[in-house]
């Protein structure tokens, strides 16, 4: 909850490193979704590796686009 | 409720099932590739992103994260109880997940009507196409979503239940897709033109 709010609230500055800073938030809750919520800690290393694999990929593109 | 012990170490049964987690990468894949799509136009058209983005709402968009974020808490927990085998304290926090989960479709619906009455509707311009296509296609998900967990309510509040512990897993493990698109969706949409 913190991160989203603190996201929402640094949105609105002009930070120097704002989207990736953003995206870092994003990745940080994604995270904690993936390996708390739907308990992929306890998951083969494969699908650790995939979920963080599509999160660096996805990340990687949107910054390089920007 | 007949629960069997599964080995999620074993590369074959994530948590949630495999036929689930293939579902959920393939929709992380089109959303995330529509996502970049918006990130390319808006490259294009920085300008008539960065003031479409102003006319977004991101206090409504902070509270749906923080609803989506709450229902997947009270989601785990439901799946928690179920293997503790404490079926009513498992069916009233299926209750506060699917409350959560009508609290962001309540805001959503507000946020649209707001949107439309101000005439910003999918054809307004490039940055409107994008928000209402990805918006509407994720509440579509949520309210499939909503309906799955209303399943698995009835279907574990019966006396003699036939609903199996993976199938309420991976109704779980669909709706925790749901929130790990809105938090794809809310940064880029949002927060980043």
């Amino acid at each position: 909850m913190v991160l989203t709010v603190i996201a929402g609230l640094v949105s609105s500055t002009s930070l120097t490193y704002l989207v990736p800073l953003i995206l870092i938030l994003a990745v940080l809750k994604f995270i904690g979704v993936a390996f708390n919520f739907m308990e992929m800690k306890k998951a083969h290393v494969f699908w650790k590796i995939l979920l963080i694999s599509y999160l660096v990929v996805f990340c990687g593109i949107v910054l390089l686009v920007l | 409720m007949n629960k069997a012990l599964i080995d999620y170490k074993n590369v074959y049964y994530p948590p949630g099932g495999i036929l689930l987690w293939i579902i959920i990468f393939l929709e992380l894949i089109t959303f995330g590739a529509a996502l970049i799509a918006m990130v390319v136009y808006g490259k294009q058209e920085p300008e008539i992103f960065h003031e479409s983005r102003l006319l977004l709402n991101v206090t409504f968009g902070t509270i749906n994260t923080v609803f989506l974020l709450t229902s997947g808490f009270f989601m785990a927990v439901t799946v928690h109880e179920l293997k503790e085998n404490k079926k009513q304290k498992a069916q009233n926090y299926l209750l506060l997940t699917m409350l959560f989960g009508m609290l962001f479709l309540v805001l959503k619906t507000v946020e649209y009507n707001a949107k439309l009455n101000a005439g910003l509707d999918i054809g307004y311009n490039s940055f409107f196409t994008f928000y209402w296509m990805l918006t509407l296609f994720h509440v579509i998900h949520v309210i499939v979503g909503l309906v799955i967990l209303t399943s698995v309510y009835f279907g574990i509040k019966k006396e003699n239940s036939t609903t199996k512990f993976e199938d309420v897993e991976a109704s779980a493990a669909f709706w925790h897709m749901c929130d790990l698109i809105w938090l794809l969706l809310f940064p880029v949409i949002y927060l980043i033109f």
